[in-house]
Formats: C-alpha cells, structure tokens, sequence
C-alpha cells in the first residue's frame, strides 16, 4: 500500500444561498488517496460532484461553508487551518485545481506569463523574472506546449490550448494531489485525449503525485483513473476499481448510471440502455433514510427511514444500502 | 501588424469623411437662420444717416467685406480656405473682432473648468461604484443611489439649487463669472483668490452630476467581473484577494474609458448649460452669445472646434483601446 497523499474524513459543507438557506451538497463524505493513483467521481449533474471539488480544497469562499470533518494532505491536517496559511502554503503547492470552464479561467487581459508570476509571488517563492519564465518554459515544453504560449493572452488561444495551459499553470509548483473538475467536458474528442494524455505523463512525471477526475462522462473514467466513486444528492454510495464499477455495480444507483451508458470495451455490445427514472433530490431538504430511495425500483419501506452506511465488501470495495451483496446480485440477475 | 495598419488607415478615413460633412453641416446650418445680421452691424455705423443710397452703399460694403453677397457654396470656400490657415474671420457681434481672439479668450476658462470636473467626477464615480460592488452595504444601498439621485437632475436644475443654497442663503459663493467683475486678469493674490472661489459651484456641479452616472455603469461591471470564473480559478491557485481585486478592477474599467473619452469629447458642448448658469466666459457662452447674435463665424468655429475634439478623443479611445484590451486588438488585426 502506497503513502496516503489525500484523505477525508466525514466532510460536510454547506451553501448559504441568498434567501439564507442552507444547501447541504457534500454530505459526509470521507475518501482517500494513495500516491501515484487517480480516483474519478462519477455522478449525474446536480449530485455535488462540483461541489466536493471545491469542498476538498480546505479553502471556502461565499457561498461555500465548510461544517466538519477532515481534509489531510499527506499527513497534515488542512481543514482548520487559517485560510491565509492555506492560501500561501496549501492551494497551489500542496492541492492544486482545474476548473471546470477553462475557456474563462484565466484573466483575459493578462499574459500567461504574467499570471505565472503573479502565482510564484503569491506563494513567496523568490525568483526573477527571468527564471520563472525559463521554469514555464521548460515545464510547458515537458508537456508539449509551445513556448509563444507564456506572452500571448487567454483569448489568442484554442479551447483545447487554453485547457491545457490552465493544466500546466495549476500544476507549476508540482502539487500532491491534483483536483480536475471536467477538465474535458467542454472539449472535442481529439483535445480531449491530448488532455487525457497530458494528465498522465504528469503522474508519470511525477508532476503530480496523486488525482481527483470528476466527471460524468464514465467511460472516459474508466479509461483515465485506477478507481472510480460513484456520488449520489451529496453522498458517496459505491466506490471500488474502474473496472468492478463498471462491470459489477452494485449499488442500485450505480447500477442504473452504468446501465445506462456504453463502454467501448468488448462484451458490453450486447447491453441494452437504461435510463434511471426521476431527478435527484433537492438538497435543501434532503429525503430521509436512503437518499436514493424515492428513485430506487428496489426499495423496501425500512429505505425511506434507515440511512445505509458505508459497508466493506470484497477487496476493498464500498457501498452503501441496506441490501446484501448477495440480495443485490439476485435481483440483477433476475433481470437480466 | 499589417491588419492592424489597415485597420487604423480605413478609421482615420471615416474619420477624415465624418470631419467633411460635419464641416459642412457646420457652416450651412448656422446661415440658415432667418434674418441678416450684416444688416445690424451696418446700421450700427450708419447711426443718424437718413440718405438712402449712402445707407444702400455702406450694407453692400459691409455684406462684401463679409462675402454674404456671393452664393453659399462660394462663401464656403472661401471660409474654408481661410480656415485651412488658421484665419477663422471676423465676429459679427463683438465686431471687429477676431473670431480666433474671442476663442483664445473663452478656451481655457473651458478647459480649466470642464477637464478638471470630468476627471474628478469620473474617478469619484469609479471609486465609488467598484466600492459599492466589492463592499456592498452602506455604499451599495444609500450612498451610490444618493448620487444617482443627484446625476438625474439636469445640469440647470442643479446650478440653480446650487445658486440658491450657497450663493443667495449661505452666501459663501459668488453668484456669477469667473472672476470678480471689478478685478483685471493678473496674476496677483486677490486675483487667484477670486478665481478659486468663483470656481467651487460650476465645478462641483458638473463633478456632482458626473459621479451617480460614471458609478453605476462601473458597479455593474465590476460585479460582473466579480464572478467571473478567472476570480474563482485565481482564488484557488492562491492568488492574494488584493491582487485578484486588482485584475477585477481594471478589467471593470476598460468599458468605462469609453464613457471618460466621449465626455471628454463633448465637453465643450455638453456642458453649456452649466457655463451659461453660471455665466462662466467659457466655449458655452460664447456659443450662446453666437447664437443670440446670429453670428455665423462665430458659431461655426465654435462646432468646428467641438466636432474636431470628438472625432480626436474617438480616435484616441480606439488606439488606446488597442494597446490595453488584448481582445480588441486582436479583433483590430483581423
């Protein structure tokens, strides 16, 4: 077992909207990162994956309230901590951040190379000028970018460009874990896979030690990332390896997500799509019991009022509803 | 870098074609007016002549000394070719004198009234709005909707308040002029004292009106630029919230210089009204003396001049916005 790069305990956060209502979107959720390994968060939209990204940053902003529970970034302890010294010493160094709308990301009347700058100083790292444009250059040419790059604006640059300076720039100062919320969404399939390929040369590298995709394209996860969670109205309900959540959900819920997309792997040519009836939950006043219930063809009456908890099962492998593995399988089974 | 000089060369044509018409708009306009103002001045040197052909002889003298005996279009050439050297004729109602000299006078009275006022008023309104966005509270609440109260009134509405409250019941201001009417331009103390103090109400009228305007166009970009997602991304690579502000601001601002230029481009127009309240000697009243006195020289160098300094101040704004809005310049090399 590799050194634990990222770790979350029982993470709770909050949105106050302006009516002064709490929205309740990440809720409880506790994950943990090895080093050298990827974890992708797969969810329908409106589920918090977003959210949890910028919840397990350690620094809040308006709207966004942290509540409780742990962030440890290879081993310290981040949530807590005074947001000045996790600007200075945590966002950048330590996690670093690709947004999801790369196209407006950066300050569209600054040069890249400004805005590298502005980073470094940010983070009292004391260089010339000069050197921080000889370090861009070098690490931008490791990651295939060319050089022009640094003195031209975010708007003389393809979507895909953008993306990718966006990567280089969050991950300049060679963070441990690396949070990337859709990096692709907004991409054609070809920028998508320079992307894609980026990001794993920067593990290889060692850019990167460690990496949170979020996404809800799933095959694109189980190409990408070494094990996949699958997040339901602010929960995690099922995590495991790629390959088991998309072959073997168990989860109801996972179950139907991966029901209802193609993996262009052979043998799943024969599947037949599914949808999952219904929307997720308004989190404003999140259902009791199991959060899914409402939704579930399988529920029972005991769902609506028992919350299920995060349950071992086979090597390493979590989920959480009230079902036995094996009752779970039996239904499926039967279905088919 | 050859798009961006073929896109400056086709703009200074429009602008070069924009000058001809206004020009002659300039000059027609004016002498469409109804009645003959050579007639007045003649009749002013033919005081006590009863004979009529002496009086028939000194108006067609007057009317060739001022060529308003040839057709308009040869009038025009001959006003224009004057103006192209720099003599702009002379003034029917203040006779003999020059038009050039009676401008030389009345310009910088403008200038040191108007720029002033504009600059403060548009930074005060700047300042106040990227408060009102970052801050909100008190300022976004009370304080920015005061001054849009104040911007609403028309420029009148508020000299004359302005007259009424510290002129005629505080009497701390003198009502009219630039300067006491019993003193002559020099550069001693009594005279400078004079000056500042007669200043105070027309340049904080127009300083007053200026805020409320300049400030809610700048809250509303500053808000807009407030949540966009490069704030957000700078946030989380630890950029410090004052700089971040920094690149807010000045991004907020670059539709704002446009405001700044066209005001500063009809300056001398647009704010007439205050010089003529508070009979300042500027451009504006010597406008309206032009107009009242049905003097066409007068009047035609006075648009002639406003028209010059709107197409340079437009001219201006798009080589500036071309140096410091990356995205208009690449739109400007296409």
């Amino acid at each position: 077992m590799g050194k634990v790069m990222l770790e979350v305990k029982d993470l709770r956060t909050k949105y106050i909207t302006r009516f002064h209502e709490d929205v309740y979107s990440v809720d409880g959720v506790s994950l943990k990162i090895e080093e050298g390994k990827s974890l992708g968060v797969a969810g329908e939209s409106g589920c918090g994956k977003s959210t949890l990204a910028l919840s397990l940053m350690g620094y809040y902003f308006a709207p966004l309230h942290y509540m409780s529970g742990d962030i440890i970034v290879d081993g310290k302890t981040i949530s807590g901590m005074d947001p000045d010294d996790v600007r200075k010493h945590i966002l950048g160094n330590e996690i670093a951040y690709i947004p999801q709308a790369a196209m407006n990301a950066m300050n569209p009347t600054m040069k890249i190379i400004r805005f590298i700058e502005d980073v470094m100083a940010a983070h009292q790292i004391d260089m010339s000028k000069k050197d921080i444009y000889d370090m861009a250059k070098e690490r931008f040419a490791i990651l295939g970018l060319p050089e022009e790059v640094l003195d031209r604006h975010a708007v003389e640059l393809s979507g895909g460009m953008k993306q990718r300076t966006v990567i280089a720039i969050s991950t300049i100062l060679s963070p441990k874990v690396l949070i990337a919320d859709e990096p692709s969404s907004a991409l054609d399939v070809t920028s998508q896979k320079m992307v894609i390929k980026m990001m794993r040369e920067m593990m290889e590298k060692g850019f990167i030690r460690s990496m949170i995709f979020i996404t809800h394209e799933l095959p694109l996860l189980y190409n990408v990332t070494d094990d996949i969670m699958v997040m339901y109205a602010g929960r995690i309900v099922e995590r495991g390896t790629a390959k088991e959540m998309v072959f073997d959900p168990m989860h109801p819920y996972s179950h139907g997500l991966m029901g209802s997309i193609i993996v262009p792997e052979s043998g799943t040519r024969e599947q037949k799509l599914t949808a999952i009836p219904g929307t997720p939950p308004n989190l404003k006043n999140p259902p009791k019991g199991c959060r899914f219930a409402p939704r579930c063809k399988y529920a029972t009456p005991e769902c609506s009022y028992v919350d299920p908890l995060m349950k071992d099962f086979d090597a390493g492998r979590q989920y959480a509803c009230l079902k036995s593995i094996e009752e779970l399988r039996e239904v499926y089974a039967r279905e088919q | 870098m050859k798009g961006y000089k073929k896109y400056y060369f086709n703009k200074i044509l429009w602008y070069l074609l924009t000058l001809v018409c206004a020009v002659i708009l300039n000059f027609v306009l004016p002498r469409l007016m109804p009645g003959d103002p050579v007639a007045s001045i003649a009749s002013q040197s033919l005081a006590g002549v009863t004979d009529a052909t002496q009086v028939q002889k000194v108006y067609a003298e007057y009317a060739a000394k001022f060529g308003t005996d040839r057709p308009m279009w040869e009038q025009f050439f001959i006003w224009l070719g004057n103006a192209l050297h720099g003599d702009l004729g002379q003034s029917f109602s203040q006779y003999p004198r020059e038009v050039s000299d009676i401008l030389a006078k009345a310009i910088p009275w403008t200038l040191a009234l108007q720029l002033p006022a504009i600059i403060v008023g548009w930074l005060l309104g700047n300042i106040l709005g990227a408060i009102a966005a970052y801050m909100k509270g008190v300022f976004d609440k009370a304080v920015l909707p005061l001054f849009m109260f104040i911007g609403s009134f028309p420029a009148f509405g508020m000299a004359t308040i302005m007259l009424y409250i510290f002129s005629l019941k505080l009497k701390i201001a003198p009502t009219a002029g630039a300067y006491g009417f019993d003193l002559i331009p020099t550069m001693s103390w009594t005279f400078v004292k004079s000056v500042i103090s007669h200043y105070q109400l027309p340049f904080w009228s127009i300083v007053l009106i200026t805020i409320g305007g300049q400030g809610i166009g700048m809250r509303s970009m500053a808000i807009y630029e407030l949540n966009a997602d490069y704030v957000k991304y700078s946030r989380f690579l630890g950029i410090k919230d004052n700089k971040i502000v920094g690149y807010v601001f000045r991004n907020a601002m670059l539709p704002q210089i446009t405001g700044l230029a066209l005001s500063l481009g009809t300056m001398i127009g647009g704010n007439m009204v205050a010089e003529m309240m508070f009979s300042y000697p500027g451009l504006g009243m010597t406008m309206l003396t032009a107009v009242t006195g049905q003097d066409y020289p007068l009047l035609s160098a006075c648009t002639l001049i406003i028209t010059i300094m709107v197409l340079i101040a437009n001219l201006a704004l798009e080589i500036i916005y071309g140096i410091i809005d990356p995205r208009v310049k690449a739109q400007q090399q296409d």
